[in-house]
């Protein structure tokens, strides 16, 4: 190693890492996060071990990140949406000479649950007590607006832009939701269920004569041997 | 530390000082347009900047010259498929790409590794990183008009390709790693191969810290140039050694508890006081230095047994919602994954760190000369796929 | 190239010129994705120095190219920049496209923002498969363009006209093939082909003005 000046030296590192966050920690910012923004915090998912959810109303989308900001997370680590619509075309995987699936369009919110078709999601991180938390909002369906993050998160501004573009979601006073992606033409806002993938529609998804049996699994031996390949998948499932 | 906050306070006077003159001397305001192909930028990135006289007003990086998305392409693929998909992202360390999504989808089928898969898979993880930093480390001369470093790059970079393509079968995109485990054991003969390489790039490291960090050309370009401070830091969510090179000590390899095996080697997590160029770029070789240490530790110690735990052979996460990131040789890499219960995601957030490590460009430019505008991308250290997916 | 102009070379004139630009090739290197880093490996490594191919990987502009070498995704809003850098490359020019995603769009070939093939933009001389192509691959598909540029009849490719050898032309105005006849001219079949040799049996008459010569 060549010759370091005493500037470059720096003494952190070798201390020992805080202890991991546990779940108390969790339920003690729930806590403070209830106290701050009280009746917006409408539900909360914490699994043992694991992470934090939260869902906040519309309204104090905006609030909840300043609270959380005031509670530590300064650490942004990224917002988008999520449209929980099901996807209209399936998984484009399905043998097309086989009967169309028929496709159940009930819209079924993960966790934390929901009533809207759009949600959007951020993470923020608290770097000193080591921990984690996921916020999630409905977005209205006939007014797809939420509040901006850009002012409390200077990185949200980039995340908001690409989210308005994927998915249409306008923010109250983001200074520019240009696209950053897509060239200017482009129409329609592709993460969204109903956005088509052409090319899967002119062309069938050549991954599906891939299902030859794999010899050396005791599903496969049990299979019947002569089985259609189409059928393959739905075989092996039961 | 005196001699850092000298430099930049004598940088941040000369800049207000041309200030000045530029309103004297009546410049006349410019744009220059770099790139979207320009070999300073690292592929296809086009920065806009709007000069005046020697010094950028403004500067707004456009993206999404290599918009290929993935985030559309996974809710079309099944779990395996996703995997050689997401390879792509971060081109430079692949099979770094796949490790959280595989965690993810593990955890939410309640599964984890066998304890030799987990040794092999972070064994891979640095040896990616080692392939992706060497060649930011040489490609970093380029940026100021020194060949040499990049063909030391691209010569010991091979040594670690050789190694990935032995274990994995593909010197770029391996395609390795599997839910529940690896997809296959490492050849023979591999762990011995990788000890020497380790040596090998040990002193390619230290070739480039004398060549390179030792030159004065090179101190002088990026000592207390583009400084980012902590909390602006924290604001951008700058991830990896852009965050460490700012004082913030903060590594998703040692501050989470994730099914990897980092707590059996003895390694040392870098931060710098700076935020200067020079730091990012100085925490970058010095984790390379620690993944050749975590390397050749973690050679000694794989466990014997399988490299597979039993999954069936259609694989159908269950319903839910997980969230798994990891330390990257970019930064913090996470992927959100939401379940239905079917073949494949029903929706992917890909969190890669350099979208988030580039969106401070505008920040950091403002007021720079135009020679640093280079000098400042470089040490960001971002890789187009990673910014547009 | 006066006698380029006349559209009439000798075929020893037309041999040493394409030996020569085979050999001195500037290659503007376009690199767009993963394969670009298999591209630098190929171009800028010692290992695989490609230089020793009589190729100059060093170009600073697209202008002193001759060919370009395009690896890696297009995506439709790189399309025009594609576009412009070949209109800005001088005649004559070679296209080499590395990697699925250049030939045919690759994994994302059903992305709704990647172009599916670089050839719906440029035309394409030597396609490079792979995901990415090893450096070797790459090298390869260089010596196969070298072998097509010795081969080329240099005065068609002046007129613009298509990819013809020296060969076919001269057995078109024969009279043994038709514009669409049999010789064909893929690469792989050029390179198994002799080159254009004057037979030391059977000199060929070299006629000063740029007559008929067989
Ligand atoms: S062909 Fe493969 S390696 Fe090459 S650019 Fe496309 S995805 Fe990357």
């Amino acid at each position: 190693m060549a010759q370091l000046s005493d500037d470059t030296q720096t003494p952190q590192g070798d201390t020992a890492p805080a202890a991991l966050p546990g779940d108390g920690l969790r339920e003690g910012i729930v806590d403070t996060l209830r106290n701050d923004i009280g009746e917006a915090l409408l539900d909360t998912l914490l699994k043992p071990n694991d992470d934090l959810w939260v869902r906040v109303s519309t309204e104090s989308w905006l609030a909840t990140g300043q609270a959380l900001k005031a509670a530590g997370f300064t650490y942004f680590c990224f917002l988008s949406a999520i449209d929980w619509m099901p996807s209209p075309f399936g998984n484009s995987q399905d043998d097309p000479d086989d009967e169309p699936k028929q496709i159940d369009m009930t819209i079924k919110q993960g966790y934390t649950g929901g009533e809207t078709r759009m949600q959007v999601f951020a993470r923020l991180t608290d770097i000193d007590r080591h921990v984690g938390i996921t916020v999630k909002a409905d977005v209205a369906d006939d007014n797809q607006v939420v509040d901006s993050w850009s002012q409390l998160f200077a990185g949200a501004n980039w995340h908001e832009r690409e989210c308005h573009e994927m998915f249409g979601i306008g923010f109250n006073n983001h200074p520019d939701l240009r696209n950053m992606y897509l060239p200017g033409d482009f129409e329609g806002y592709p993460l969204k269920k109903d956005f088509p993938l052409l090319a899967r529609m002119v062309k069938p998804w050549p991954g599906i004569v891939d299902v030859e049996p794999m010899p050396d699994f005791e599903e496969a031996a049990d299979a019947p041997a002569a089985e259609a390949p189409a059928g393959a998948i739905e075989g092996a499932e039961s | 530390m005196t001699l850092t906050d000298r430099q930049q306070l004598s940088y941040i006077a000369s800049q207000a000082a041309d200030a000045r003159l530029n309103v004297e001397l009546e410049t006349e305001g410019m744009t220059l347009n770099i790139g979207p192909q320009h070999p300073a930028t690292h592929g296809t990135l086009r920065i806009i900047a709007r000069l005046d006289g020697e010094q950028v007003v403004w500067a707004e990086p456009v993206a999404g010259y290599m918009h290929r998305g993935y985030e559309k392409l996974t809710e079309v693929r099944t779990f395996p498929q996703v995997t050689s998909l997401i390879n792509r992202i971060d081109w430079l360390g692949s099979f770094a790409n796949e490790v959280p999504f595989i965690l993810a989808a593990e955890k939410l089928m309640e599964i984890e590794a066998p304890p030799r898969a987990q040794v092999i898979r972070t064994i891979l993880f640095e040896l990616s990183r080692i392939a992706n930093v060497s060649l930011f480390l040489g490609d970093l001369g380029v940026q100021m008009g020194a060949i040499t470093p990049v063909f030391l790059a691209f010569r010991d970079r091979e040594y670690i390709l050789n190694l990935i393509e032995g274990a994995t079968g593909g010197r770029f995109h391996p395609n390795f790693d599997r839910i529940g485990g690896l997809k296959d054991d490492l050849p023979k003969g591999w762990i011995q191969e990788t000890k020497g390489a380790v040596k090998k790039l040990e002193e390619f490291c230290d070739t480039i810290d004398d060549l390179l960090f030792g030159n004065e050309i090179f101190q002088s370009r990026m000592r207390g140039i583009g400084v980012i401070p902590a909390d602006i830091a924290k604001d951008y969510g700058l991830s990896g050694a852009n965050a460490r090179a700012s004082g913030i000590d903060w590594d998703l390899r040692r501050d989470q508890d994730l099914p990897l095996s980092y707590d059996l080697a003895d390694w040392k997590v870098w931060t710098h006081p700076d935020g200067d160029s020079w730091a990012r770029c100085w925490i970058r070789l010095q984790e390379t230095r620690e993944s050749c240490k975590i390397v050749g530790q973690l050679l000694d110690q794989i466990p014997a047994g399988p490299v597979m735990t039993k999954v069936p052979r259609i694989i159908k996460v269950p319903e839910g919602e997980a969230w798994v990131a990891t330390e990257n040789p970019l930064g913090e890499m996470g992927y959100y994954v939401v379940s239905k219960g079917d073949l494949g995601p029903f929706r992917v957030k890909i969190r890669s760190a350099s979208f988030n490590n580039i969106s401070i460009v505008p920040w950091a430019l403002k007021g720079v000369y135009v020679p640093d505008i280079i000098t400042i991308l470089a040490s960001l250290y971002f890789i187009l796929g990673d910014i547009d997916r | 190239m006066g006698l380029v102009d006349k559209g009439r070379l000798p075929a020893p004139l037309t041999k040493l010129f394409n030996l020569s630009r085979s050999y001195s090739l500037w290659v503007y290197q376009w690199g767009l994705a993963c394969c670009a880093i298999e591209m630098g490996a190929a171009f800028g490594s010692p290992r695989y120095d490609v230089m020793r191919l009589g190729v100059i990987p060093l170009p600073a502009s697209p202008r002193q190219a001759d060919f370009v070498c395009v690896s890696g995704t297009v995506t439709d809003k790189m399309a025009p920049a594609v576009k412009r850098l070949w209109e800005q490359m001088p005649e004559p020019k070679y296209a080499i496209s590395m990697g699925s995603c250049a030939n045919c769009g690759g994994p994302y070939w059903d992305s709704y923002s990647v172009t599916k093939g670089v050839d719906q933009i440029i035309p394409i001389d030597v396609y490079v498969p792979g995901c990415p192509p090893r450096p070797e691959a790459l090298l390869e598909g260089i010596v196969l363009l070298q072998q097509r540029i010795k081969n080329e009849d240099m005065a068609a490719k002046w007129r613009g006209d298509e990819f013809t050898t020296l060969q076919r032309t001269r057995a078109m105005e024969a009279g043994e093939v038709d514009r669409e006849g049999e010789l064909i001219s893929d690469t792989r079949s050029i390179s198994d082909e002799p080159m254009p040799e004057v037979a030391a049996a059977h000199p060929e008459p070299i006629v000063v003005g740029g007559g008929p010569i067989e």
